[in-house]
C-alpha cells in the first residue's frame, strides 16, 4: 500500500471547549463539507464514509450524499480511520472515501455538559449505575503510568510541564484552538490538581468540533485540486498485556510496536522528517513517544525538550528546525483524538499551514494514541 | 462459608461494577471477603483481569482461586476528583493504587489504601490486603504492611 494511498485535503471547524448550541452531526457535516469542496469534488463523488461519530449512516443522510459502497466505524485515535480508509481505497472497496471525526463534550465530561439537556440525552449510560474509582481503567490509567514513570526514571512532574507549554506557545497562532493563552512553568505548577500527580494542564480539554479528510488513490489524487500527501506508512500497535494496569512496562506496550514497524516499513525516520506529533492527549503519553521514537534514551525525553528548548518562543524546535504538535496538539486545540495531529501534518505537507508553516516541509511523523491498545503510528510525505 | 447467591442478587450487590460469566465468581468472592483471580489449572499461571481460557496454554480449565494479596505498590495516584462513590470524600485526595502481587511477576490488582497518610503511599512500598465496605459490599483494599 506504500505511497499508493493519499490525503488529498484536511478541513476543520476550530474547536471550542464549551458547550455550543450545535449537535456533534452537525460539526462533521461542516468539516465535511468544506473538505469536499477543496478538493474539488462533489458529494456525488464520495463512495466511501470512515469515522466514529456520528455514525457513517448518520452523516450519509445529514450530507445527502446518494450512494456509497463502503463505509467504516472504527475506533478513535483517528489513524485507525485513515488507515482503515486507506485499506479500503487500495483495496478497491471503494475509491474516494470520506474521514472525519466530530469532537463533542460529553456529559459525563464536564459539569456545564451535564447540565446540557440535549447532551444528556446524547450521552448513552449516563443514569447506568456506576463502578467506584478504585481502577486504573480508561483516562485514568495514564496518570498511573505517570507516577511510574517519574518513580522509574527520577524526574520530576516539570517535565511533563515541558509538554504543556510547548503546546500552548505553538497554540497562540491557531485560531481554531480552545486554549490559547500562553502557559509559564509557574502556571503549570500552581495548576489545580486532578488526578495527582497531573494536574488540569496535563489533560485535554473536551471541545466541541469536527475535523474531516478526504482519502483516495494516489492516480486519482493528480486530478484533484489540492497537493496529495502520500500514505508511507501506517500500524496500530499492540501488544498482550494491553489493559491499563496489567501492562508490562514503560517499554514494554504498544509503542514499541509502533515504531519497529514504522522503522521497518518507512521511507523515512526521525532524522528526515520536517515536522513532528507525538500524541498529547496527557502530557506522559508524549514523553513516552519521545523516548520510544528514539529522539534519546528512556526516561530523558524532559531534558530532550530542555536540550531544544527555543527561549524566546518557549516551546520546542528539534535541531533548530523540527517543530512539535506546532497546531497545539490535543492539549490546546482540545480532545480531537489525533484527527487535529493528522490535519495540521496534511497542512503542513500541503504548504497551507499559514502562519505556522514549517519552510518547505516534505515529511512528517505521526506517534498518535497512549500505550495500552491505542498506540498507533503514520508516516506522510509530499508526493 | 458457602454463599449461595444468584446471578441477579450478584448484580444488585455491587451496582455499576462491569460483572459477567468471566469474573462472577471473583465477585462472589468478595461477599465472602476472599479475593479471587484467575487461574489455569493446566499450567497453573495467573491471569487478571479474568479471562474465560488460559490465555497461555488455551486451556477452558480457569477457576477463580484465592490469592494472599500481599505486593508491593507498582503505581499510585491520588484522585482529587472522581465518580461518585458512598464513602469517598475527594476533599483529601483519595489513593488508588496497582498492586504487584507476589503470586506471579506481573500480576496486578488495584484498589485503594487505608489507614495511611497519603505521603506513605509510594510505588515500591509493600501492603497487605485489607477488607472495607462499599454500600454494604465488601470491598478489597489495601494497608501499608510496615505501618509507622
Amino acid at each position: 500500500m506504500k505511497d499508493q494511498v493519499a490525503i488529498v485535503g484536511a478541513s476543520t471547524t476550530g474547536f471550542v471547549a464549551k458547550n455550543s448550541a450545535r449537535s456533534q452531526a452537525s460539526f462533521a457535516a461542516e468539516a465535511s463539507i468544506d473538505v469536499i469542496k477543496k478538493c474539488g469534488l462533489t458529494r456525488d463523488d464520495i463512495d466511501g464514509l470512515c469515522g466514529s461519530w456520528p455514525s457513517a449512516p448518520v452523516l450519509q443522510s445529514v450530507l445527502g450524499i446518494p450512494e456509497i459502497t463502503w463505509s467504516g466505524n472504527p475506533v478513535i485515535p483517528l489513524v485507525n480511520h485513515i488507515a482503515t480508509a486507506a485499506a479500503a481505497v487500495y483495496g478497491g472497496l471503494c475509491e474516494v472515501a470520506l474521514v472525519y471525526h466530530g469532537a463533542y463534550r460529553a456529559a459525563w465530561n464536564s459539569g456545564s455538559a451535564l447540565r446540557d439537556p440535549f447532551r444528556r440525552i446524547a450521552t448513552p449510560g449516563l443514569t447506568d449505575p456506576q463502578p467506584g474509582p478504585e481502577t486504573m481503567s480508561g483516562a485514568v490509567g495514564y496518570t498511573g503510568w505517570a507516577s511510574r514513570y517519574m518513580y522509574q526514571y527520577g524526574v520530576t512532574r516539570e517535565d511533563l510541564g515541558l509538554v504543556a507549554i510547548n503546546s500552548r506557545s505553538n497554540a497562540v497562532g491557531n485560531s481554531g484552538a480552545a486554549m490559547r493563552d500562553p502557559l509559564s512553568m509557574d502556571d503549570y505548577l500552581s495548576a489545580q490538581m486532578i488526578r495527582e500527580p497531573l494536574c488540569l494542564y496535563d489533560m485535554d480539554p473536551a471541545v466541541d468540533g469536527a475535523d474531516a479528510f478526504i482519502v483516495t488513490t494516489a492516480e486519482r489524487a493528480r486530478d484533484l485540486a489540492l497537493p496529495p500527501v502520500l500514505i508511507n506508512a501506517a500500524v496500530l500497535g499492540q501488544v498482550r498485556h494491553n489493559e491499563e494496569d496489567q501492562t508490562v512496562s514503560l517499554r514494554q506496550n504498544g509503542q514499541q510496536v509502533v515504531i519497529e514497524t514504522l522503522k521497518a516499513k518507512s521511507d523515512f525516520w526521525i532524522d528526515d522528517i520536517d515536522v513532528y506529533f507525538p500524541y498529547d492527549g496527557f502530557t506522559p503519553i508524549t514523553l513516552n513517544w519521545i523516548d520510544n521514537a528514539g529522539w534519546c534514551k528512556p526516561g530523558e525525553a524532559g531534558a530532550f525538550l530542555r536540550q531544544h528548548w527555543d527561549e524566546k518562543s518557549q516551546r520546542v524546535l528539534i535541531d533548530n528546525r523540527i517543530p512539535v504538535n506546532p497546531h497545539g496538539g490535543s492539549l490546546s486545540e482540545g480532545a480531537t483524538q489525533a484527527s487535529g495531529h493528522i490535519r495540521e501534518a496534511v497542512h503542513q505537507l500541503q504548504g497551507l499551514a499559514g502562519d505556522r508553516q514549517v519552510t518547505d516541509a516534505r515529511r512528517a511523523l505521526i506517534t498518535a494514541g497512549g500505550f495500552f491498545f491505542n498506540s498507533q503510528g503514520l508516516t506522510l510525505h509530499r508526493m | 462459608m458457602t454463599v449461595d447467591v444468584s446471578d441477579d442478587e450478584l448484580v444488585q450487590r455491587f451496582p455499576g461494577e462491569p460483572i459477567t460469566h468471566d469474573n462472577a465468581e471473583h465477585y462472589r468472592g468478595r461477599l465472602r471477603r476472599e479475593l479471587l483471580l484467575n487461574r489455569c489449572g493446566e499450567c497453573g499461571r495467573w491471569h487478571a483481569p479474568p479471562k474465560p481460557i488460559c490465555p497461555d496454554c488455551w486451556s477452558t480449565r480457569v477457576s477463580a482461586e484465592p490469592v494472599r494479596g500481599d505486593g508491593v505498590i507498582f503505581m499510585a495516584m491520588f484522585l482529587h476528583r472522581g465518580p461518585a462513590a458512598p464513602g469517598v470524600d475527594y476533599r483529601v485526595p483519595y489513593p488508588v493504587v496497582t498492586v504487584e502481587l507476589v503470586e506471579q511477576e506481573g500480576l496486578r490488582f488495584t484498589s485503594t489504601v487505608i489507614g495511611a497518610d497519603n505521603d506513605a503511599i509510594r510505588i515500591g512500598t509493600p501492603v497487605k490486603l485489607a477488607w472495607t465496605e462499599r454500600a454494604g459490599a465488601p470491598l478489597p483494599v489495601f494497608e501499608l504492611r510496615d505501618q509507622p
